[in-house]
């Protein structure tokens, strides 16, 4: 049968979700690049996080601004 | 050099996610249906090729699996044909991508070309985490990763995994064999990733060195993917180091592993199923066949937004068993002996099935054989396998007609087929880095596939 491991407390599971909205908001819309940048790569962390815990689950960049593609 | 024993941590149980790695079978199918649905429709607003081919109004997991069509390597090839590099394949801007990768096309086929964004570069090594941590590996760790860091995909993914996890990950890229010996040695290495015919190389220069890597070495954990590994295999590398070896399996169009070793050894590998919908189905009726029996693996990734798979024929031949025959814990089915061969490696030989990777798993059970070759000839109008044997150098070569009759029982038993031995001279027969290419069917004519 399976087992227990260690769980989320409902606090840190808010946490984590409240860092995922504010590196986004950061991703999305902060003109410094260092801090966009490291807002990106923190973000793909934080999901990966979130994925792995079955909390959030979304393919955002493609709706990222049109010129971060140029 | 000290010949003193070393003492070794065992690998530990646990899990780098527990909620989904344990979660009850019906969770994990919504889990599965949530992602699947998300993925779905992000294919349909960003790709041409899936625009055209995801039929409407899919409802389930099962009506997904009746009505999906199936993907081949041919049609990605294609699909990337129509604007090279990627053509109407990708479901988001390549220009989001930071990285590039692709198969090698060695064997004369055109490339699969994939590339990762942040996002699903961070997912791929996540991938990689959950099996590394699977095997015991841990922060403490130091790491020794013999692989040559190019455009093949390979073990890229393990190394930002080994970093994530906090492991010290040292690169041996440039590194000869003797090179890489003598770094598991004076860096303390605990674990070891590579081909798992690289790791019976590094075994032999040992040897060959005068070092006993299993009493002199530290490695813990060698970690093995990029070939099928019979049982075989696997225990004579876990003797040559003294090892718990743990396999996994990845594939370019993946970006990463969708499966590996549990260190309870159930004597295959998990399925990361959170994060991957694995059918196994019957060659000729595309049928499912059920657990227990050999199919071809069909692959669904729920990880990646840029290149995306929806039920990837992928050639693998496997053996799905139910997750509760595990004593980890994880609800997660398992492929018993990992990947068994390729579809297209089969061959039906005097009226008995034929994988090459049978071979292997018979020789690499004498440990007086350091390598091997294995050909299927023509020979009286007659289908004949005929394997090449290199033994040890300190094998006599007065006992080498021996140890080929025995060999050659042995194959007779396990695969039903009567093979010719030849004995190689110690060091006549090619060594591999990565894939080993240790077959070849040479027949006259025309092979029959099965």
């Amino acid at each position: 049968m399976s087992e227990a491991g260690p769980r989320l407390t409902p606090d840190e599971e808010q946490r984590l979700l409240r860092c995922y909205a504010d590196l986004k908001q950061l991703a999305v819309h902060c003109q410094v690049p260092s801090v966009r940048a490291a807002a990106r790569a923190a973000l793909a962390q934080v999901h990966a996080a979130l994925n792995g815990q079955g909390l959030a689950y979304e393919l955002y960049s493609a709706d990222w601004p049109e010129e971060d593609k140029l | 050099m000290d010949s003193a024993v070393v003492v070794r941590q065992p690998p530990e149980r646990g899990y780098w996610n527990p909620v989904t790695e344990t979660m009850p079978r019906e969770e994990l199918r919504g889990l599965q249906w949530h992602k699947l649905r998300t993925s779905l429709a992000h294919a349909r607003r960003g790709s041409p090729f899936w625009r055209a081919r995801i039929p409407d109004g899919i409802a389930s997991l099962d009506d997904y699996i009746a009505r999906m069509p199936i993907l081949t390597r041919e049609e990605i090839v294609s699909a990337e044909a129509t604007n090279p590099p990627y053509g109407d394949f990708p479901s988001c801007d390549p220009r989001l991508a930071i990285r590039h990768h692709q198969t090698s096309g060695t064997s004369g086929r055109p490339p699969v070309r994939t590339f990762d964004t942040a996002r699903d570069w961070a997912w791929a090594a996540d991938m990689w985490c959950t099996g590394l941590y699977g095997m015991g590996v841990r922060p403490y760790d130091r790491a020794a990763v013999a692989f040559g860091y190019g455009l093949f995909i390979g073990f890229w993914g393990l190394h930002y995994a080994l970093e994530k996890i906090g492991v010290a990950t040292i690169p041996t890229g440039s590194f000869d064999s003797e090179g890489r010996v003598r770094l598991l040695l004076e860096q303390g290495i605990t674990v070891l990733a590579c081909t798992p015919t690289y790791a019976l190389r590094l075994a032999l220069t040992a040897r060959q060195m005068g070092i006993d890597l299993a009493r002199e070495s530290e490695v813990r954990i060698v970690v093995c993917s990029g070939e099928p590994r019979p049982e075989a295999t696997k225990q004579a590398i876990a003797d040559a180091f003294g090892a718990f070896v743990g396999d996994s399996a990845g594939m370019t169009e993946a970006a990463t592993i969708f499966m590996f070793e549990c260190i309870e050894e159930p004597g295959g590998c998990h399925i990361i199923e959170s994060d991957f919908i694995e059918e196994v189905l019957d060659p000729d009726t595309l049928r499912p066949v059920p657990y227990g029996e050999t199919g071809v693996r069909v692959m669904t990734s729920l990880g990646r937004e840029g290149i995306q798979a929806f039920r990837y024929w992928t050639n693998d031949l496997v053996v799905k068993r139910p997750w509760s025959e595990c004593e980890c814990g994880r609800t997660w089915d398992w492929y018993e002996g990992g990947i068994r061969g390729r579809q297209d490696d089969m061959r039906k030989v005097r009226g008995v099935f034929f994988i090459p990777v049978m071979v292997e798993d018979v020789v690499r059970a004498f440990p007086e054989v350091d390598e091997f070759q294995s050909s299927l000839r023509t020979i009286e109008e007659l289908d004949t396998l005929v394997v090449r044997i290199e033994p040890r150098p300190d094998v006599p070569s007065e006992q080498y007609g021996e140890l080929a009759e025995r060999v050659g029982d042995q194959i007779k038993r396990q695969i039903s087929l009567t093979p010719i031995v030849e004995v190689a001279t110690p060091g006549g027969l090619p060594r591999f880095e990565m894939k080993a290419r240790r077959f070849q069917d040479e027949r006259s004519r025309p092979a029959t596939h099965a």
